[in-house]
């Protein structure tokens, strides 16, 4: 009898114990989510702040215990691949993310080139794919069904720098810009919204890498230019804006969203970049709760001003996320696409849905760099600030 | 339009220089050796690499930062004849080819040291301006002009008075004959490696606070240098220097007058117009048997 009740106690006590071991995980799901960036090569620079979004949202993710997507919670880790800015590299990176390492989404990609080339790739696969920074405005008309972009592209921030400078009566305005898609398509763009009565003095292309600005410089004082805009990046972007300011050029600097950064003016100096005005996709100081929540968390952790490239790449992430949650699934690319498809998510540039093309329509800024070294956001209206909330 | 003209014959005359400097340096490898020496790029990446190191690690004196950076670009030179191309000597080809190798090599060693970001490098110079009329120039873009007529300068009254300058100078005519004649044919080739490797350090070096110090910032440098010396002649000191310069400004005016992506393009054509025409190029002698 008494064996009985001790093996009936031991029972009682085995059964309680049961649940509590089923409840302990054996390990954390994962899903692996794509990434395509340059982490090498002429767009490092900007390749960084692409990354740094990306890696903020993970983590920030996974240290609140993960995703819940269909009822099992998952880690979220990223695939990452560096297309160095390379066309032909971009696309066998995502033939990769396709095919062996089978993600459900791809973010990412820095140039309009690639982004171009990985596109067909993602139709073709049924893989979701978001960008967060090219502009190039043809990317979004090939009807790709499973292309997203959450960043503004080069009509819209046309749109707004047109609007503005219009307004400012700067003629006759030269331009300098990349000698491909992004910078030729840039000054088109912009050509078509200036008024009339603004002259086109001279437009300069240049290869990516080059790094002598000496001949556009000339042909900037030859044409007696009142304005000069500088459709590149931040690297090419400091050496012409030296170069101009070295050669005693006086000109009205009109420049683009990477040269509206704490780094890019630790290029330079405040003196050389002092009235320079550009358009600029995420103002870090301004006076919005999630602008200011994510430049500070931006900055305890990497120890920088935050940029437009890393809110733009973090937004797409938690997007990205939205949307599985949404489907309800971490592998079916098509459920994913058809749940960002029809997504309305308030991110930290702003609320984000697209349109039948698969664009967002974020909001587009104009900031000037002031003497101090700050930034005022002259553009639109509604957000103006001054010397240090931009 | 004369002060813009003005404004592209001074930078052209600067890049000129920089041309000029790799072209030189190319021209005492080919003269002595029969090589083209294709590596001459990665040289040039790694003058300005190691100047921006000693002048950020060891001392704060960019003159010292060049100097130090030119004497360790003639140890690695010394090291890269005797290590790879006495090894294939008689075999032309494979120097090439280990040249190229070369580059891969050193432009990845640069990246796998420095990382692949562009690194800026502020010196005093650049911070420094002449004025002249309108026109604005950095202290340094002059200076390069000015250091590059006096290293030229120094070079010619080296190889036409000196006995090694003359040493050089015959075994790029005949090296059979010069062995003959007693003169230490194979310390002729390492120095004249070494010094041509010098000559581009000096290069990089003198560039790098003018834009960026990048891996890749040889790679145009090294074509230009190429173009000079086929412009100017495959053996000859002077037709490097006239050739060198003739691109510079060749290339800073052509922008004035076409769209400036063509700038670059200006080169090559001009490589294929010698070639076409009058191959031994400016100074030049066709020679029978030589290839």
């Amino acid at each position: 009898m008494k064996t009985s009740w001790k093996l009936l106690a031991a029972a009682l006590a085995g059964s309680l114990c049961l649940p509590l071991s089923a409840q302990t995980p054996a390990a954390a799901a994962k899903v692996q989510i794509g990434v395509v960036t340059a982490l090498t090569g002429p767009m490092a620079a900007p390749g960084v702040f692409q990354m740094n979004g990306f890696k903020l949202a993970a983590e920030e993710l996974n240290a609140a215990g993960g995703i819940t997507v269909g009822g099992r919670k998952y880690q979220v880790e990223l695939k990452v691949y560096d297309t160095r800015a390379n066309p032909s590299e971009g696309a066998s990176a995502m033939q990769r993310l396709a095919t062996v390492d089978k993600v459900p989404v791809v973010l990412g990609e820095l140039s309009s080139g690639v982004a171009a080339a990985i596109a067909p790739i993602a139709q073709d696969y049924a893989l979701p794919l978001i960008l967060t920074v090219p502009t190039g405005p043809n990317l979004t008309e090939q009807s790709n069904p499973f292309l997203f972009r959450v960043n503004a592209n080069n009509l819209q921030l046309n749109q707004a720098l047109a609007d503005f400078v219009s307004k400012q009566g700067w003629s006759p305005i030269s331009f300098i810009a990349w000698n491909n898609d992004a910078g030729r398509g840039g000054v088109t763009g912009i050509k078509e919204l200036m008024p009339a009565a603004t002259k086109d003095a001279y437009v300069g292309y240049f290869n990516v890498g080059e790094v002598d600005f000496a001949s556009h410089v000339s042909n900037i004082r030859n044409t007696k230019s009142q304005a000069v805009m500088l459709f590149m990046d931040e690297e090419p972007g400091s050496l012409a804006i030296k170069q101009i300011r070295d050669a005693g050029l006086k000109v009205q600097l009109v420049g683009t969203l990477a040269m509206g950064s704490d780094r890019f003016l630790k290029r330079l100096d405040a003196q050389r970049l002092e009235g320079m005005v550009q358009y600029n996709a995420f103002p870090p100081n301004a006076d919005q709760p999630r602008i200011k929540s994510f430049s500070q968390r931006y900055k305890a952790k990497f120890g920088e001003e935050a940029h437009g490239f890393a809110a733009q790449s973090y937004d797409g992430l938690m997007v990205a996320v939205a949307a599985m949650q949404a489907a309800g699934t971490v592998s079916n690319g098509k459920a994913i696409r058809d749940a960002l498809a029809k997504i309305d998510h308030t991110g930290v540039i702003g609320r984000i849905k697209f349109d039948g093309k698969g664009q967002a329509s974020p909001a587009v800024y104009v900031t000037q760099w002031c003497a101090n070294g700050s930034r005022r956001i002259l553009y639109p209206d509604s957000a103006k600030a001054g010397c240090g909330a931009g | 339009m004369g002060e813009v003209l003005l404004e592209q014959l001074i930078n052209g005359l600067m890049m000129g220089s920089v041309y000029v400097l790799v072209a030189l340096g190319m021209v005492l490898i080919y003269g002595v050796m029969h090589v083209v020496n294709f590596a001459h790029g990665v040289l040039f990446t790694l003058g300005g690499y190691l100047g921006y190191f000693f002048y950020h690690r060891v001392f704060d004196s960019y003159p010292l930062a060049i100097v130090l950076a030119v004497l360790s670009l003639a140890v690695i030179g010394v090291l890269l004849e005797r290590g790879v191309f006495r090894p294939l000597t008689g075999n032309l080809r494979n120097q090439v080819i280990a040249s190229l190798g070369l580059i891969l090599f050193l432009e990845n060693l640069v990246v796998a040291l420095w990382g692949p970001n562009a690194l800026q490098w502020k010196v005093a110079t650049t911070e420094h301006w002449v004025q002249l009329g309108e026109l604005r120039f950095s202290l340094h873009h002059l200076g390069i002009i000015v250091v590059t007529l006096l290293l030229v300068t120094a070079l010619g009254l080296f190889l036409k008075y000196t006995r090694f300058g003359t040493a050089i100078r015959a075994t790029s005519q005949s090296q059979e004959a010069a062995i003959v004649v007693g003169i230490p044919v194979r310390t002729v080739q390492w120095s004249s490696f070494a010094l041509g490797c010098m000559l581009a350090g000096v290069g990089g070096a003198l560039v790098g606070p003018l834009f960026l110090v990048f891996p890749q910032m040889g790679d145009v440098p090294l074509i230009k240098g190429l173009a000079g010396i086929l412009l100017g002649g495959m053996g000859s000191v002077p037709g490097a220097v006239i050739g060198g310069m003739i691109l510079g400004v060749t290339e800073s005016v052509s922008t004035l007058f076409l769209p400036t992506d063509y700038r670059d393009s200006i080169a090559f054509m001009m490589m294929v117009a010698i070639l076409l025409l009058r191959p031994q190029g400016l100074f030049g002698q066709r020679m029978r048997g030589e290839d």
